[in-house]
């Protein structure tokens, strides 16, 4: 991962915690999904520490930011999903996640 | 170089002329008995859209997002990996990285150098 | 990339492999851009090189190697779910090359997602088709379709069952969808009947499909078959008659 002389963003969650992802606009090409905004899961790992994209944040300072994967429930993401036990997990940076009542 | 992400959609006379010679590779080698599934210029093509998001010139995700509109309408009939390269040589010349009059005139003097050898 | 040999013409009475003998469009056009694009400065001709000499050297055994070790060795195998990126070395991949920070599109944070007899992964990309490449190789057609890409997410089992695998619903599917910069790989569960099995002879049934998620390895399956679909529509073509001087 890029060195950086700024100070990393500290990371907001860790593992087990319960996130909702944002449904922030993007000027350009996002890598977070459509099917995830407004979406429920929980922090499954901590991956690495990265920039991200400066389109994918108005607010954004440029420092670098803890990535994780977030799993999901299939019944979650989709309507009528007839399977209960089935999840989906993806990955994004902390900039992408609010806290949901930890 | 052009910022837009957006992908023009018209198809571009040259990239036609290629398909319409017919001779991808699905239809080639099994002529000459070849079975290698993939023709010899697809590590070079690899290897050139490696090169072009290293340097910026065509980020990885825009050179994919513009292979799946590309290869879902204008050249939908085109198998991989013809379909890949004629996606990116459309791309580039949607952005300006290279011109079609060059490209026409660069592959008539490719040819002949290769049916010299 | 080799399409056969020229015949050496040392009297030895071998026949040359078959090649393809016409140059073709897509031959010449992939050489005109590449030219065109290193005169504009936006590569080196270095740079291609070794990007494509990089290309070449990858491919799937490097993955089933890596499973039939972790299925053997148990320390081997809590070393790649530590840290896949370094167990990797072990078995000969270095993630770092060619450029010494990893290529543009596969990076430097390799996952391994290790089934269990109640959880299956299966691993797509939505956005683009991201996929292990130094330990894989390249992707295959359908794994890069859009058909696939969005149909995963939304129906994982028809998907799925397409290829021939049907899990009970008691077994959890976990989609992983490299959306960012890890990538992943499935470490299957080791079949039945393979107790007393080689490294080698565990390697030859994990096939690259396995390693994606859409089959199963067990004994006797060493390769994957699917139909194949090479375009969106694929129109009725007839070889084309003519010379090769165009």
């Amino acid at each position: 991962m890029k060195k950086n002389e700024t100070p990393d963003v500290p990371a907001r969650f860790k593992v087990g915690d319960r996130v909702q992802v944002r449904d922030m606009p993007n000027m350009f090409y996002t890598r977070t999904q459509n099917y995830v905004r407004g979406v429920t899961g929980t922090i499954a790992s901590c991956t690495y520490k990265d920039l991200i994209p400066e389109d994918e944040a108005f607010d954004y300072d440029g420092r670098p930011e803890q990535y994780y994967i977030v799993r999901f429930r299939q019944k979650d993401l989709w309507e009528e999903y007839p399977f209960d036990n089935d999840t989906l997990q993806t990955e994004f940076p902390d900039h992408w996640l609010e806290p949901v009542g930890n | 170089m052009s910022v837009t992400n957006d992908v023009d959609l018209s198809r571009i006379a040259l990239l036609e002329a290629v398909h319409h010679q017919g001779k991808e590779w699905d239809v080639i080698a099994p002529r000459y008995g070849v079975s290698n599934p993939d023709p010899p210029w697809k590590t070079s093509l690899i290897g050139m859209c490696e090169c072009l998001a290293v340097g910026g010139s065509l980020p990885a995700l825009d050179r994919r997002r513009a292979e799946d509109e590309l290869g879902d309408t204008v050249y939908i009939e085109v198998p991989a990996p013809e379909r890949e390269l004629l996606a990116l040589v459309h791309v580039m010349l949607n952005r300006g990285l290279v011109v079609e009059r060059d490209l026409a005139s660069r592959m008539r003097t490719v040819r002949l150098r290769l049916q010299a050898l | 990339m080799n399409t056969g040999h020229k015949h050496t013409g040392d009297g030895d009475d071998h026949k040359a492999a078959p090649m393809v003998e016409e140059i073709t469009d897509y031959e010449v056009l992939e050489i005109a851009v590449r030219e065109l694009a290193i005169e504009h400065g936006l590569f080196t001709a270095e740079d291609h090189r070794r990007f494509t000499e990089w290309a070449e050297s990858v491919g799937p055994a490097a993955g089933s190697r890596l499973v039939a070790k972790a299925w053997t060795d148990p320390a081997f195998k809590a070393r790649v779910l530590e840290d896949g990126t370094t167990a990797c070395k072990e078995i000969g991949i270095d993630w770092a090359e060619p450029t010494g920070v990893g290529t543009p599109s596969d990076y430097t944070n390799f996952l391994v997602l290790e089934d269990t007899p109640t959880l299956h992964h299966v691993i797509v990309c939505t956005l683009c088709s991201c996929y292990p490449r130094p330990l894989l190789g390249m992707s295959p057609e359908w794994y890069r379709s859009t058909n696939y890409r969005r149909r995963l997410v939304r129906w994982p089992r028809e998907v799925l069952a397409e290829f021939g695998l049907i899990l009970p619903p008691e077994v959890e599917i976990r989609i992983e969808d490299s959306n960012q910069k890890c990538r992943f790989m499935v470490l299957p569960v080791r079949p039945e009947g393979t107790d007393d099995w080689t490294e080698e002879q565990l390697a030859a049934i994990v096939t690259r499909d396995c390693m994606i998620g859409v089959a199963l390895p067990r004994p006797g399956r060493t390769a994957d078959v699917h139909p194949i679909r090479k375009a969106g529509r694929p129109v009725e073509r007839s070889p084309q008659e003519g010379s090769a001087a165009e």
